[in-house]
């Protein structure tokens, strides 16, 4: 006998292809939020339904709600979007936003702080951008993330049409989203006629992440995701196929030991021109085969540790038709972005901007980032790129635009350069608007970061590059599970440090202190630095050299990861 | 008039003819007829007499009937224009004691008042009040305009007096007592007794006046012979509870978000004594203390910081904020500043004291003051009202306010509201503080089963809480339509959960709402009202009434002309015959404002 469907998979069932009741809960005018069932539903249309958790305690004494408002997620294939389009992002987070844009560790920009009696006209000007929130979220093919590596463009132009290809069609077809949010015309029927080839009426068991990598550079952490494809060049630099990885993942539960992250295997080989149908075929059989019970359990990871690679290859090649070849070798060189600008083959310049976790709004006194980018934006013909670290790129532009950009930037202080391990470091969104977050991520580290600059300052290492990553709670929104340093929150302000990740994101760390606050964060690495820069060896990263000194054991693959915790040795 | 003094061949005491003489002399001719009917009364009922008559006063015990045939009472008519009652209550003090003096007075409500009627008035008696910023109170709009337009009746003949009240801190000054005074002589009617213009303060010179008024008003030399009836069986009227009484503050929280620009205070009352029988619709006086650091100010500026006695007096009882263009002319009288005098002279003084207060005065134009200046130059503190924001059907012993903090700035001074200072500054939880019923039967819920409409954005939201808990107290089987507006939906939305269980329990049939900052181009309840005006007019043609609460300047006066437009729209009416059609809804008491 078969244990009972998950809740989300009734819901999924009785919501005529994600309509729900959507339509009369937007009109529900004295209430900012939407019931719990299109709650749900309303992810896969790209948007999450969140409230200002620092108002919280004084609502309820004032007689007021929740302090409700809605989070949304564009969805911008290989993060590249025009100067018009984000001109256009740019007015909307201001007039309906919360006058800040958020750049993600995947790629695209968030909008946070919109109420629901302004999500259609938020959601109209979107489209007029020609941009989409659909399947942004949701248990479907998420934003597909693309290595924006501008400098060899072609291999580029490659990849991303991959991504493109691949991003279109793993789309939701249903009507849903223009009957709700534009054109408000109900098609007829619409629930009745099959209109989800690939999904169908349930979709996926769970939220599906596709990337695109092009070596050296594993930016996007290809390791970490459902589906990856690595891009093999051949000598001229052009991309000559990829070889597929398949479950990769971070999110984990603390105190669940069967909840685990994971890095990818490589299953095969593929050419360009099979790279979709084989997304296909991997989509369809996580559909089929992924645990619709346990939503905790229903990631293609789990299915993959539970019917094995070889399994799950034989499906894929059956269902694809697709026989996958022996995998190439490649090398990765590093997760971070390069910075400043760089010049393409064709001679087209490349500005990388570090963005202090993705955050996009004018500081007082710091960097202007609105009002700077939307200067460069009205006078920019070229493109912009998000980078999976968080981060923006100003990217093609020709050189006789380069001084006059160069001049903005340096107006508005985009580029206040920062230390390397500042570069190298991301804090997931958490407090206020995350209603998952256990302990505070981009509102502390930045103050955290200084703290560590002058630890490695203070040891000679301020030239080195450490990747340092938190996030307020176990679901690894910013990969802190593949970070060299990494942060997870357990609680208001405690924190679980975790060891010993590769510096090119192939290996996973491990948990060496718990529930540390923040004093308590820095006197515990203090002394690793001190160790560090005298025991290194030449060249040797800070995470390989964690567990050669034997600070933590080294973690296999997911299952392992905790196996054999702790710290080994303190000093 | 001649006077006949007793003579002493009277068959009385010689001081008893001194007393009778120091009454009988100076009497009125009325005042006379009345004794000689009190006196034959007396006699008729000690010789049982009485005993035949009936009907007329079952009620009254015995009740004696005057010997000589009562002469038919000179009729008075009392108009009253009236927004928050005074002028109402001191229409009827009027009429008391004019009933005493013989008169026989009909009170009249202006907003009931047809023209047609005026010209058959004998003789005419005013009190107005002026509102808005020298507007007529809402429900006299109607009459008002057509006593002012060509359309009015030649008074000729007619007596008439009129009182006004007003507030010396508005610039148009008892504006409409002075308009309908001056607009009674055009139109042919007699003035027999001088207009006063009453500022806050108004019980001393309004009861001045009336008695002035009636005597004037009195048939000059009436027929000597005259008796007039006395009924001995009427019954004094129950005495309404309307004294201050103390109550304890049990709730002091500010509704607004942190995040807002806002500040508006939940106050819950529990009263000490009886609490006060108020009805969905009426308001509290809440009597203030000026805020410590002003009057400290205050007095420093004045040079007078030594006089505690003083501070306490001004902190509790004077209005040390006001500059009112009488305050400069006393403090020019007082102290013959000579630059205060120029500026009065130069016509400059009733800009000047715009947007400032007294304590501006004192300190450009310093001078040497006594506490007696001070207290020439102010006023007493007058209460302020406050809607009721409970019903006594859900909420028992206590009663609700909702108050919002009034701040500002200006010549480069913040500035604070006396009374919405003091209970957002001053005022904590277990505090006591005076409060006085104010109640108002022109805001009242209709029948239960009767449909209503409630407009109140910002804290003219107040009411309509009270109006929705009696609702649902009392299970009423009628409709209820809920217009509430303010700046922001998530910072600003007041007793957002009540309406929310309201809705759920159907004691809030629906509920639109108005926030005007959440998006670029500005929506207040007027907008939603159009949006929504089919639906409006069928309720209104379905009998339902409408009510309107909170700010007069602006508000008030676009929710009444976007519902005419609606009219206009909906039913395709052409624009006086819309007009018509609302104050149709006026003349039925189915428009009721509370505005201010
Ligand atoms: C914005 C972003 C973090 C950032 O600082 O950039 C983010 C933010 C959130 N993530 Fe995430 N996730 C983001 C990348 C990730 C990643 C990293 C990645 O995909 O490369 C992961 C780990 C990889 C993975 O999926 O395993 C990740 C794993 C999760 C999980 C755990 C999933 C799991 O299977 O365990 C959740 C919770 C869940 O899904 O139940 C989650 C849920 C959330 C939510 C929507 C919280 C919620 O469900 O209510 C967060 C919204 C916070 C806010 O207020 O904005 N997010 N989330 C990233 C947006 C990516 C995008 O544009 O789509
Ligand atoms: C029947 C009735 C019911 C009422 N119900 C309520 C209610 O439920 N809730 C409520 O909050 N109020 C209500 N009011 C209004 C209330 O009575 C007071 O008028 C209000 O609280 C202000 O009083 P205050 O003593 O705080 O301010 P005051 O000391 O009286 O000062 C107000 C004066 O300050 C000046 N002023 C204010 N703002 C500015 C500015 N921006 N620039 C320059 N000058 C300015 C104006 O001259 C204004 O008249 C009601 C009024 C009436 C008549
Ligand atoms: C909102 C508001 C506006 C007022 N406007 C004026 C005015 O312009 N001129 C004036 O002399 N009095 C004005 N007053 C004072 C009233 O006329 C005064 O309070 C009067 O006693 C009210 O009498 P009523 O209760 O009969 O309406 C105003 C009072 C309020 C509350
Ligand atoms: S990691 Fe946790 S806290 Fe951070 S954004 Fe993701 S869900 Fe929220």
């Amino acid at each position: 006998m078969t244990k009972e469907l998950s809740r989300n998979e009734r819901i999924k069932e009785a919501s005529a292809y994600l309509r729900g009741t959507l339509a009369e809960g937007l009109r529900e005018k004295i209430t900012g939020a939407i019931i719990e069932e299109d709650q749900q539903l309303v992810k896969f249309h790209g948007m999450y339904l969140q409230d200002d958790r620092d108002l919280r305690p004084e609502r309820g004494k004032k007689k007021m709600e929740k302090a409700f408002a809605f989070m949304l997620r564009l969805r911008i294939p290989g993060g590249v979007c025009t100067p018009a389009q984000f001109l256009h992002l740019h007015e909307v987070a201001c007039t309906y936003g919360n006058r800040t844009m958020r750049l993600t560790t995947r790629q695209t920009f968030q909008l946070h702080g919109i109420i629901k009696s302004n999500l259609k006209a938020t959601m109209r000007e979107i489209d007029e951008a020609l941009l989409t929130t659909i399947a942004a979220c949701g248990d479907v093919n998420r934003n597909v993330m693309c290595n924006p590596n501008p400098y060899q463009s072609r291999a580029h132009a490659a990849a991303y049409a991959t991504a493109k290809a691949i991003s279109d069609h793993l789309l939701p077809r249903t009507p849903a989203y223009r009957e709700i949010w534009l054109d408000g015309e109900r098609i007829a029927g619409g629930e009745e006629e099959v209109v989800e080839p690939i999904y169908g009426k349930t979709y996926l068991p769970r939220k599906f992440k596709t990337v695109v990598a092009v070596p050296p550079s594993n930016d996007v952490d290809v390791y970490a995701h459902d589906l990856g494809y690595i891009a093999i060049l051949d000598a001229d630099g052009d991309v000559k196929g990829y070889n597929v990885t398949v479950g990769g993942g971070m999110g984990m539960t603390h105190g669940e030991p069967e909840t685990f992250p994971r890095t990818a295997d490589v299953m095969g080989f593929c050419t360009p021109e099979q790279a979709v149908a084989v997304a296909e075929a991997v989509v369809t059989v996580q559909r089929d085969w992924g645990d619709r019970v346990e939503r905790k359990h229903a990631r293609l990871k789990y299915t993959i540790e539970d019917r094995g690679l070889a399994a799950f290859r034989a499906e894929v090649e059956k269902r694809s038709g697709v026989k996958l070849g022996q995998p190439k070798p490649f090398t990765f060189d590093s997760t971070g972005d390069r910075y400043g600008w760089t010049e393409s083959e064709d001679g087209n310049g490349h500005l990388t901007l570090f963005v202090q976790n993705g955050r996009l709004r004018d500081i007082p006194g710091g960097p202007q980032w609105l009002t700077g980018l939307r200067q460069i934006a009205e006078m920019h013909d070229g493109d912009f790129r998000l980078t999976a670290n968080q981060n923006i790129i100003i990217a093609n532009v020709a050189p006789d635009k380069r001084w006059d950009i160069g001049k903005l930037v340096e107006k508005h202080k985009l580029t206040a350069d920062a230390s390397p391990v500042r570069r190298n470091s991301m804090a997931c969104v958490a407090l206020p608007t995350c209603g998952l977050a256990l302990a505070e991520s981009e509102r502390f580290l930045p103050d955290l970061i200084t703290e560590v600059e002058e630890r490695l300052a203070s040891h000679g290492l301020t030239d080195d590059e450490i990747i340092v990553r938190m996030t307020g709670c176990p679901n690894g929104c910013a990969r802190p599970y593949l970070a060299e340093i990494g942060l997870v929150g357990t609680g208001p302000g405690k924190y679980n440090l975790y060891l010993g990740a590769a510096f090119d994101g192939s290996r996973l760390s491990k948990l060496y202190a718990e529930e540390l606050d923040h004093k308590g964060i820095v006197a515990a690495l203090d002394p690793i630095f001190a160790a560090y820069k005298s025991e290194r060896n030449e060249g040797e990263r800070f995470g390989d050299y964690a567990i050669r000194a034997g600070f933590v054991a080294q973690t296999g693959n997911g299952p392992d990861f905790h196996n054999d915790t702790g710290a080994k040795r303190t000093a | 008039m001649a006077f006949y003094p007793i003579p002493n061949t009277a068959p009385f005491g010689q001081e008893e003819i001194a007393i009778l003489n120091r009454v009988v002399g100076p009497a009125t001719p009325i005042q006379r007829a009345w004794l000689a009917g009190f006196l034959a009364g007396l006699d008729a009922a000690a010789t049982g007499a009485a005993a035949a008559a009936t009907g007329a006063h079952a009620a009254a015990v015995a009740a004696p009937q005057p010997a000589a045939p009562a002469q038919p009472t000179e009729p008075l008519t009392i108009l009253y224009a009236t927004e928050s009652g005074n002028s109402e209550r001191l229409a009827s003090d009027m009429a008391k004691a004019a009933r005493k003096m013989g008169f026989k007075p009909s009170v009249v409500d202006m907003a009931d008042l047809e023209m047609a009627a005026l010209a058959s008035v004998k003789r005419l008696v005013v009190i107005a009040a002026t509102w808005g910023e020298g507007d007529p109170p809402a429900r006299a709009i109607r009459a008002y305009g057509e006593l002012m337009g060509e359309g009015a009746p030649r008074l000729d003949g007619v007596e008439f007096g009129v009182l006004a009240l007003g507030d010396t801190a508005y610039t148009e000054f008892c504006a409409i007592g002075k308009k309908l005074d001056a607009r009674l002589e055009a139109l042919g009617a007699k003035r027999v007794a001088d207009r006063v213009d009453c500022d806050l303060d108004f019980e001393e010179p309004a009861a001045k006046w009336i008695e002035g008024a009636l005597k004037a008003l009195a048939p000059e030399d009436a027929d000597r012979s005259r008796v007039i009836a006395v009924d001995f069986g009427a019954k004094a009227a129950p005495a309404a509870d309307l004294g201050p009484v103390e109550a304890e503050i049990i709730e002091l929280i500010d509704l607004n978000s942190s995040r807002s620009g806002k500040e508006t205070y939940h106050v819950e009352l529990s009263f000490d004594g009886a609490t006060p029988a108020y009805k969905p619709g009426d308001s509290l006086d809440l009597y203030p203390e000026n805020d410590p650091a002003y009057v400290e100010d205050f007095l420093k500026a004045a040079g007078l910081a030594a006089d505690s006695a003083l501070r306490t007096e001004l902190t509790k009882s004077r209005d040390i904020t006001t500059l009112s263009l009488k305050a400069v002319e006393t403090y020019a009288a007082e102290t013959g500043h000579r630059y205060v005098k120029e500026l009065l002279d130069s016509g400059g003084a009733k800009d000047w004291i715009v947007g400032r207060q007294l304590i501006d005065l004192v300190l450009q134009f310093p001078i040497a003051l006594t506490a007696d200046h001070v207290r020439k130059v102010t006023r007493t503190l007058a209460p302020r009202a406050y809607s009721i924001a409970s019903s006594r059907s859900e909420v028992g012993e206590e009663a609700h306010l909702l108050i919002s903090a009034v701040r500002y700035e200006s010549f480069g001074r913040a500035r604070k509201g006396v009374a919405s200072g003091y209970v957002a500054d001053q005022l904590k939880k277990g505090q006591r503080i005076k409060v006085k019923l104010r109640p108002n039967k022109h805001f009242a819920l209709p029948a239960p089963d009767q449909d209503i409409i409630m407009v109140g954005p910002g804290t003219g939201i107040a009411p309509f809480r009270a109006f929705v808990q009696e609702r649902r107290a009392t299970s009423a089987t009628g409709k209820s339509w809920l217009f509430f507006g303010d700046r922001q939906f998530t910072h600003d939305f007041l007793y957002q959960l009540d309406w929310q269980n309201a809705v759920k329990d159907g004691s809030l049939t629906r509920m639109d709402v108005a926030f005007s900052r959440d998006t670029p181009e500005k929506v207040y309840v007027q907008n939603r009202m159009w949006e929504k005006r089919r639906d409006l007019i069928e309720w209104l043609d379905k009998g339902a009434y409408f009510y309107v609460c909170g700010d007069a300047k602006a508000m008030a006066k676009d929710v009444r002309s976007t519902l005419v437009r609606a009219y206009a729209d909906v039913k395709g009416l052409g624009a006086e015959a819309a007009e018509k059609a609302v104050s149709d809804l006026d003349r039925a008491h189915r428009y009721l404002q509370d505005t201010y």
